[in-house]
């Protein structure tokens, strides 16, 4: 089987489904100013409550995931914003992400003088990263530029991972899978064969991976952006509804009809049916989703982030 | 010195608000998106966002419900609008009715998704900040004020100027029979044998060292080094050094009055006088903890200069020198760093600080209320969350 797909070629070899400039905030305080940012030059940004009082190795998983945002093939340019005095501080953040080949704008909320006058400055940095970005253009791409991101929670889930998961194979694709669910089923089957990635790698071009200390629910988003998915599957299981992802387009299926039936505007598919076909469904989704049809999250400009953590803030 | 006259809105629930603002709440991080769109650009309507999707096994389950359902019925609010995703996620409303608190509940089940809800959303927040803007501020007593001291972005001479001329306006407050709530256990760490020794019983003595050296083995058990969370980066660049040497700047928020109690995470004083309660030194988390614990008003200490602010609550912030009050005028509402310049002394410094929480809380906006900020973090103490 044979796909064609066109993506945006990024320094760093991998390919975007999307070409969005993201604006991050390094620290909870200075959310606000990117999200200001954003609104102004209709860009992405990420709301979070993370970036300082932060202890041990939850500093470096936490950066980890700031980086692997801004480094996702979706994003063709960040703006970090700092405040400053964060345990995170932005700075490094930009300068780490700067390193990686990523076109890269600081802007700091202290450093600038106040709020208004870091949102001005963002809103420059956006500007002169637009003149670059937006003479980016898709071009044909081999399969192995595409990673699916795919979590699940429950034994129908997995067992359409597990189907999505051949298809992708014999595609030539790569997917990695974050799961919340019980480890057992995955001993036979492509899952049982997965490579395993750390928290905030890359995922391994053209094969199947499962990314380590995932999180749970929606905290997988964030894990999979991480490690280079363009698009994400979600296998909403127990009745959960659906969460978008300001980075990747989420395609959000339902684990039951019920749910799908309450909540119709925000998921994409139903997903309650034998595992086969809705692998095949979401896939063909996914191809069509890669090449710019809009999802439910989308479409009604979801942007949730939820961060799994490793220690509490002190 | 201006006149002790307080308004405010007596709510159903007994306590005062000083704000009359419309809530809107989700339940899980799946209904923010809605929620905020409900509240845009609508006057009084207010919304806040978070990551929490309740799944069963969560042992912070008790603590983030707490958190979410005391911040919703803060007697700021005149009313809150709950959004869950079905109707079986009443228990946050529940919550905030059982403390007298108005509320009404609407799922996103029922209007197949965000879009819907944002339009039915819409129409009952329009009609709630109508019943609200009906009703009137009344007098006060300012026994009634609940203020909440802070810190953040501290640096060397916030233990010299800022904070101790809020711990004068918070002696004043005491004095006057209100509640003050010192907060920031991470930033009492050698400081807490000082506070315990102002406490009004040796049972309080005795929680006052409990929760500090509780915080300490929490530090330990995960076997880190708490420099680079205390001091921040941040602090370490405005010349502090230690947190103890922080601790004992930060403390002096709390003047020197009496420690009348020591509460948990997002609970209500029970009684007047200066409080401490358990939160982190994370600015926001301690923010949300305060206030869901039934501050009206905060005042914020910070000598880096920090923007933040709350949704539903005002809050004052104090430069600690007069460059960064400069620097970021429009972050910013007063600069204690005019006893350094020797425009004013500590007494005149704090007598300004407690005029303007007069001023403020009688309807005069702060720079966060202008801006519109709405920083809002869940304080968690398990990580990770089990899978």
């Amino acid at each position: 089987m044979s796909i064609e797909l066109a993506g945006y070629l990024r320094a760093d070899g991998r390919w975007g489904a999307r070409n969005h400039i993201l604006v991050l905030p390094s620290v909870v305080c200075s959310g606000l100013a990117a999200e200001r940012i954003a609104q102004m030059t209709d860009t992405i940004h990420v709301v979070h409550q993370h970036g300082c009082g932060q202890v041990g190795d939850d500093v470096e998983h936490t950066e980890r995931a700031f980086f692997g945002m801004a480094t996702n093939p979706n994003v063709g340019g960040t703006v970090v914003v700092s405040l400053g005095c964060e345990t995170i501080q932005g700075k490094r953040l930009a300068d780490r992400i700067a390193r990686h080949g990523q076109r890269l704008k600081f802007t700091g909320i202290q450093l600038s003088g106040g709020t208004d006058k870091a949102v001005d400055a963002g809103c420059e940095a956006v500007a002169a990263l637009n003149v670059v970005v937006e003479q980016d253009t898709r071009r044909p791409m081999p399969p192995s530029g595409l990673l699916i991101g795919v979590d699940c929670d429950d034994e129908h889930g997995v067992q359409i991972a597990q189907a999505l998961a051949s298809i992708a194979e014999s595609a030539g694709a790569g997917m990695v899978l974050a799961a919340a669910g019980d480890k057992p089923t995955w001993s036979s089957g492509p899952l049982a064969q997965a490579a395993t990635v750390a928290y905030g790698d890359s995922a391994p071009a053209g094969r199947i991976s499962i990314v380590e200390e995932a999180g749970r629910g929606s905290e997988q988003h964030v894990a999979l952006a991480a490690a280079g998915a363009q698009v994400l599957i979600a296998l909403r299981g127990r009745g959960r509804p659906p969460v978008g992802f300001a980075i990747c387009p989420v395609i959000a299926a339902a684990g039951d009809t019920r749910t799908y039936t309450a909540l119709v505007d925000d998921f994409d598919v139903d997903g309650s049916g034998e595992p086969d076909t809705v692998a095949r469904s979401v896939w063909n989704r996914t191809l069509e989703v890669f090449g710019g049809r809009e999802t439910a999250s989308e479409r009604r400009g979801a942007r949730d982030f939820s961060l799994g953590r490793l220690a509490r803030n002190m | 010195m201006s006149s002790l006259e307080l308004t405010g809105w007596r709510r159903k629930s007994g306590w005062w608000g000083i704000r009359n603002h419309v809530l809107v709440l989700p339940t899980n991080a799946a209904a923010d998106l809605a929620a905020g769109r409900i509240a845009e650009g609508m006057a009084g309507v207010r919304a806040v966002a978070h990551q929490w999707e309740d799944a069963g096994d969560d042992r912070d389950r008790e603590r983030i419900l707490r958190t979410l359902a005391g911040f919703s019925s803060n007697p700021n609010v005149a009313v809150a609008l709950v959004l869950g995703i079905t109707q079986d996620d009443r228990e946050i409303a529940e919550r905030i009715a059982a403390t007298g608190a108005a509320v009404e509940f609407m799922a996103m089940a029922d209007h197949r998704g965000t879009n819907g809800s944002v339009e039915a959303g819409r129409r009952v927040a329009s009609g709630l900040a109508d019943r609200a803007a009906a009703l009137e501020r009344e007098p006060m007593p300012i026994s009634d004020l609940i203020l909440g001291l802070e810190c953040g972005g501290s640096d060397a001479l916030s233990g010299i100027t800022a904070n101790p001329a809020l711990g004068i306006a918070s002696d004043r407050l005491v004095e006057l029979g209100g509640t003050s709530v010192l907060a920031e256990t991470s930033e009492l760490i050698g400081a807490e044998h000082l506070l315990a020794a102002r406490a009004v019983s040796p049972e309080v003595a005795r929680r006052v060292i409990e929760v500090v050296h509780a915080f300490e083995l929490a530090i330990l058990e995960l076997g880190v080094d708490i420099r680079g969370a205390q001091p921040a980066p941040g602090n370490i660049e405005g010349g502090l050094t230690t947190i103890e040497e922080k601790s004992l700047g930060a403390a002096k928020k709390g003047g020197d009055a009496p420690v009348s109690g020591v509460t948990d995470f997002a609970i209500r004083p029970a009684t007047k006088g200066l409080y401490i309660m358990d939160t982190p030194g994370h600015d926001i988390e301690q923010m949300t903890g305060m206030v869901a614990g039934g501050c009206q008003i905060a005042v914020f200490t910070t000598g880096r200069g920090t923007p933040t602010g709350c949704a539903i609550a005002p809050v004052i912030k104090v430069a600690t020198n007069t460059a960064i009050f400069n620097r970021m005028r429009l972050d910013l509402d007063l600069n204690a760093g005019a006893i350094l310049d020797g425009d004013e002394t500590l007494p005149s410094m704090g007598a300004r600080i407690f005029d303007e929480i007069v001023r403020v809380v009688n309807g005069g906006l702060t720079s966060s209320e202008r801006r519109g900020n709405h920083e809002f973090a869940i304080s968690r103490t398990s990580y990770p969350v089990p899978a």
